[in-house]
């Protein structure tokens, strides 16, 4: 997908789009497709308890950055990880740079603070910025979220995700707003990772109203603890994200359950199958994951009360 | 569609993931039952399970019964019959009294 630039300088390909939009699962059968060789993969989250890591193990080298959003906060922690890289690549046989960002992070951030640091400008070029956009709730975070339209415009490949399950009419129309945002992005659709197809045809692109400032996703943290019941965690997490899946956008964590480790993932409403991990650490990649603390990402969502929460039903 | 590239995923429903063997699932679903009815009594509900039919009935305090297949189902069935969504941080289901006690 990239290769060796001519004047020595490390291609970095940068891949967003919004929360939940499928980057991990895009990337993972990216690499177990043999793209991105012999590149060094740097996931970067919001929270500080890693997740998505564990869904990359076939990346040759990762590097997790867990130390806040990389287009904000975490700048500084980005710059540094990538002066590294830069140092080591030559040693390491590193040929380019993937980075997954946060679900929070604007590709353009990510991009002048590479172009704004003097060393990183001499050793880095930005090779692509590929868009993750939800095939089932794009729509409407482009609708609600300017973020997700800062996401959109900033790519030079658009990726349709979940192809598959999304209802064609709706996708067409979904593609056709994503090019009035975006004319020159190539747009492409896929279904877990895999290629799918575009819906063919014109459709009329939904019209996105101007919005007004809301109020910032943020992460939480809730530690639920390594021995907490499955029956209680169940019970919880469902009412919870039945109740307030329009606020809670996004919950990720591993947590230990008689049937195994297990990864928990939800997508608003939606929570996928569970993914069962391997019981030691040697099958994963990057920083062993932090079993019995899940990450929520929401807006307007209070730690203390999710906290007192779980203490009373979950506890 | 692939599914190569993944660990294995759990069947079922996710809320049914937490257990593996027959045994498990049974022991699941009684625990369980304590922990949904501890939710649905602010809201003047209550969730039983025969043990023999498949999922759970959720009963209203006129009599109303509602046989749900999962966990996602009961809350959707809860909310509309009790007028409002059986949300674990509202003040209502904490028992804390007064307004919401949403996020500043």
């Amino acid at each position: 997908m990239t290769s060796a630039r001519a004047d020595g300088r490390l291609p970095l390909t940068i891949v967003g789009g919004f929360l939940g939009a499928g980057k991990s699962t895009w990337l993972r059968h990216q690499l177990s497709a043999g793209a991105f060789a012999d590149h060094a993969v740097v996931v970067n989250e919001a929270a500080e308890t890693p997740i998505d890591n564990l869904l990359l193990a076939r990346a040759r080298r990762l590097e997790t950055l867990a130390a806040g959003c990389a287009c904000c906060e975490g700048r500084a922690a980005l710059v540094a990880l990538l002066r590294g890289l830069c140092d080591r690549a030559w040693k390491d046989g590193i040929a380019g740079v993937v980075l997954e960002t946060s679900g929070l992070a604007d590709p353009a951030g990510i991009a002048a603070a590479v172009a704004g640091d003097p060393v990183l400008a001499r050793r880095i070029a930005i090779a692509r910025v590929i868009s993750l956009v939800d095939g089932l709730n794009g729509a409407l975070q482009l609708a609600a979220e300017s973020l997700a339209r800062a996401q959109a415009e900033a790519a030079d490949t658009l990726v349709l995700t979940k192809a598959g399950m999304a209802e064609q009419s709706a996708l067409a129309r979904l593609t056709a707003t994503l090019r009035r945002l975006n004319p020159v992005a190539e747009v492409v659709a896929t279904e877990r990772g895999a290629p799918a197809r575009l819906p063919d045809g014109a459709a009329a692109p939904y019209r996105l109203p101007e919005l007004a400032a809301a109020a910032p996703i943020r992460p939480r943290r809730l530690r639920i603890g390594a021995e907490a019941g499955w029956a209680a965690l169940s019970t919880w997490l469902s009412a919870l994200l039945v109740a307030r899946g329009d606020d809670v956008v996004r919950v990720k964590g591993v947590v230990a359950t008689p049937a195994g480790r297990l990864l928990i993932q939800s997508v608003r409403q939606r929570v996928q199958p569970p993914e069962i991990l391997p019981p030691d650490d040697a099958g994963v990649a990057g920083p062993p994951p932090e079993v019995g603390t899940l990450v929520l990402l929401g807006r307007g969502i209070d730690e203390d009360l999710l906290e007192r929460s779980w203490r009373r039903f979950g506890g | 569609m692939c599914g190569a590239c993944g660990f294995p995923t759990a069947a079922g429903h996710w809320t049914d993931a937490g257990a593996g063997s027959p045994g498990e699932r049974l022991r699941l679903r009684f625990t369980r039952l304590a922990r949904v009815n501890r939710l649905l009594a602010p809201y003047g509900l209550r969730a039983h399970d025969d043990g023999a039919t498949p999922g759970l009935q959720l009963i209203a305090p006129d009599g109303r019964r509602e046989l749900v297949p999962d966990l996602e189902a009961l809350w959707g069935a809860a909310a509309r019959l009790a007028g409002e969504p059986v949300d674990p941080l509202s003040a209502r289901a904490l028992g804390e009294g007064g307004d919401d006690v949403r996020a500043r």
